[in-house]
């Protein structure tokens, strides 16, 4: 029993921690332009789709194709940001948020028109499986837990300490401010954009390599990536972790216990009791 | 002529022409696209109300008509209720399940509302999709009655039959777009509307926002468990597909094609939404791109949507006109 709950548990963390590499992608976004950019979930599932292709065309390694998959997924955050999001910015916040269903539509269209319907699993060569006290430890979840970790640790330097880092967070604490210290907005807003996106790209190969991705799976892995926000709390990166492993932990133990044809309504279930009873998010301030 | 009496020939012309349409529409092709384009229109309006009016995108409408879908058909087929009594309690269903869902997901304001929305919209197909013994899983129920016919004096009014059922659709949809005209005009349409201005300022001045907006979304999703009802029993066959999330972002796309805020704007919204996959159907693997790229566009470029840019255009015209005559 006990050692089916620490199986559970770690391949919890292994899905909990993509998604806290979604809902990264997805708050630097939102904390720092204000925008719900519910696309993002399908622009990951673009970059999983990405990292299967140039794996099967090119003949290159899991990691090199996700790497390459992140810059195609960087320059489509880049397009997004200049010509759908920038004419709306001064518009009311609705606005934003319908071209981002809009997007998604558009994204999830594109991924059917140049990948197919069939669903998609990317093979690795990281079948190994350690067995550490009962628990199968797989290879797979380990390396998808380290990228994630890698990741997140990159962004959170770049936003504390560099200099590009610093012009986001002064856009993100009082934009007025910042465009009359000589921050250049445009400038913030696309590289925060193609960040978010390389991320997104980044989280859909490691979600393809560990699960499958199929047309669909993108507006779910949005929905996911919004759960953790609520219920790491809004714009907060320690949030966005703790959320995201609370969320696949208590997904994967549904679905061990449960029922795993119900693992997403009790995953939201949890969101919807951290709503009535923290509004403000498990870590966030009251 | 000025512009009231033009109105008013307008408006005449209007009720005349959805009166007498089965006798001028005789298609069946065109006379089911427009049940189904009325029935849009109710689902439209309740869309509106929240969106349009409140300012809090809702991304839950096809899954609230599926509520009201399978709750009149469960209702009539399980338990054996007349039909009529289950179209009247479909929408009621549909309402106490929206009080449950709304009153926690309105703690959170704006996109964050919309989310949780979706993932309720999620949770209901989940549950349609996996709970067959109930639901009949993917393969759905077949079969679903339609309600018996009415005899009033000598005239029988026969709902089995395209023409019978056009009437019952067109009543319903008026009387959404009439329920929500009511609501506009009054204290709560006020309240619903400072609330999508400036929700601050309205609880600062004491107003109790969250039972405005829980009002609100109460009443727009009963309005899909009515426009599901309706569905169920004029389709005849049930499948979880119909009320899965892309038709929800279809019931926004409705509202802000047709121009969000208004009366009238979800009416038109709503036969554009039925009607252009039937013209799109030769670019059917486009379809998603090119109605992702139409909301993208329209909100970027016509954010008040077809029906305040045309009355604009008439305007602007009639000013023109009389400008000339001087």
């Amino acid at each position: 029993m006990i050692i089916e709950i620490l199986q559970q548990m770690l391949n919890g963390l292994a899905i909990g921690s993509v998604y806290t590499v979604i809902a990264l992608g997805l708050t630097v976004v939102f904390g720092i332009l204000g925008i719900a950019h519910f696309a993002h979930g399908s622009v990951a599932m673009s970059g999983g789709y990405l990292t299967f292709f140039f794996g099967e065309r090119l003949g290159i390694g899991f990691f090199p194709a996700m790497a390459l998959a992140m810059v195609v997924g960087a320059v489509i955050g880049l397009l997004i940001e200049r010509l759908a999001y920038r004419p709306v910015r001064d518009a009311p916040h609705i606005n934003a948020f319908i071209i981002a269903l809009g997007l998604t539509m558009m994204v999830e269209g594109i991924n059917l028109l140049a990948f197919g319907a069939d669903q998609v699993v990317i093979q690795t060569p990281y079948r190994g499986v350690f067995n550490v006290g009962g628990v199968a430890v797989a290879e797979l979840r380990v390396l998808v837990i380290v990228t994630a970790c890698t990741l997140i640790g990159t962004v959170a330097l770049l936003i504390s300490r560099t200099k590009t880092g610093k012009s986001i967070r002064a856009v993100a604490q009082n934009r007025p401010a910042a465009v009359l210290m000589g921050v250049n907005v445009n400038r913030v807003s696309a590289i925060v954009f193609s960040v978010s996106s390389a991320l997104g790209a980044a989280a859909g190969a490691l979600v393809g390599a560990l699960l499958a991705i199929a047309p669909g799976v993108g507006e779910g892995l949005a929905v996911k990536g919004f759960a953790v926000l609520i219920l790491g709390g809004l714009g907060s990166i320690p949030g966005a972790i703790v959320g995201g492993l609370v969320l696949g932990v208590s997904e994967s133990l549904a679905a061990g216990f449960i029922s795993s044809a119900y693992k997403d309504v009790i995953a939201f279930m949890v969101m919807i009791v951290v709503l009535l009873f923290r509004p403000e998010g498990l870590l966030g301030k009251r | 002529m000025n512009p009231r009496t033009a109105r008013a020939m307008g408006m005449t012309a209007l009720v005349l022409a959805a009166l007498t349409l089965p006798l001028w529409v005789t298609l069946p092709y065109f006379q089911h696209l427009i049940i189904l384009a009325l029935i849009w229109v109710v689902l439209a309006q309740g869309q509106n109300l929240i969106q349009g009016f409140t300012g809090y995108v809702s991304i839950a409408q096809a899954g609230f008509m599926g509520i009201g879908a399978y709750g009149s058909t469960l209702l009539s087929v399980k338990l054996g209720w007349p039909i009529w009594l289950t179209m009247v309690a479909a929408p009621l269903v549909t309402a106490a399940l929206a009080v449950l869902a709304g009153y926690p997901s309105l703690r959170v304001k704006g996109h964050y509302f919309a989310i949780v929305t979706l993932a309720y919209n999620m949770v209901i197909f989940i549950v349609l999709m996996t709970w067959s013994s109930l639901t009949g899983g993917e393969a759905g129920i077949s079969n679903v009655p339609r309600p018996p016919s009415v005899a009033i004096g000598g005239f029988v009014w026969d709902l089995a039959g395209r023409v019978g059922y056009y009437y019952l659709t067109l009543i319903a949809a008026a009387l959404a777009t009439l329920l929500c005209a009511l609501i506009l005009h009054s204290r709560v349409g006020r309240v619903l509307l400072a609330i999508r201005q400036n929700e601050a300022l309205i609880e600062a001045a004491g107003v109790q926002a969250w039972r405005y907006k829980l009002f609100a979304f109460v009443i727009s999703a009963s309005l899909a468990g009515l426009a599901g009802a309706l569905y169920a029993h004029f389709i005849g066959f049930l499948n979880p597909d119909a009320f899965g999330v892309d038709h929800s972002l279809n019931a926004i796309l409705a509202v802000i094609l047709g121009g969000s805020g208004t009366l009238s704007g979800p009416v038109v919204g709503a036969f554009a939404v039925v009607f252009l996959p039937e013209y799109l159907r030769v670019a059917e693997n486009y379809r998603l791109v090119i109605y992702g790229f139409i909301l993208v566009a329209a909100t970027i470029f016509m954010p008040r949507g077809l029906v305040p840019l045309v009355a604009q255009g008439i305007r602007a015209l009639a000013a023109r006109v009389k400008r000339e005559r001087r």
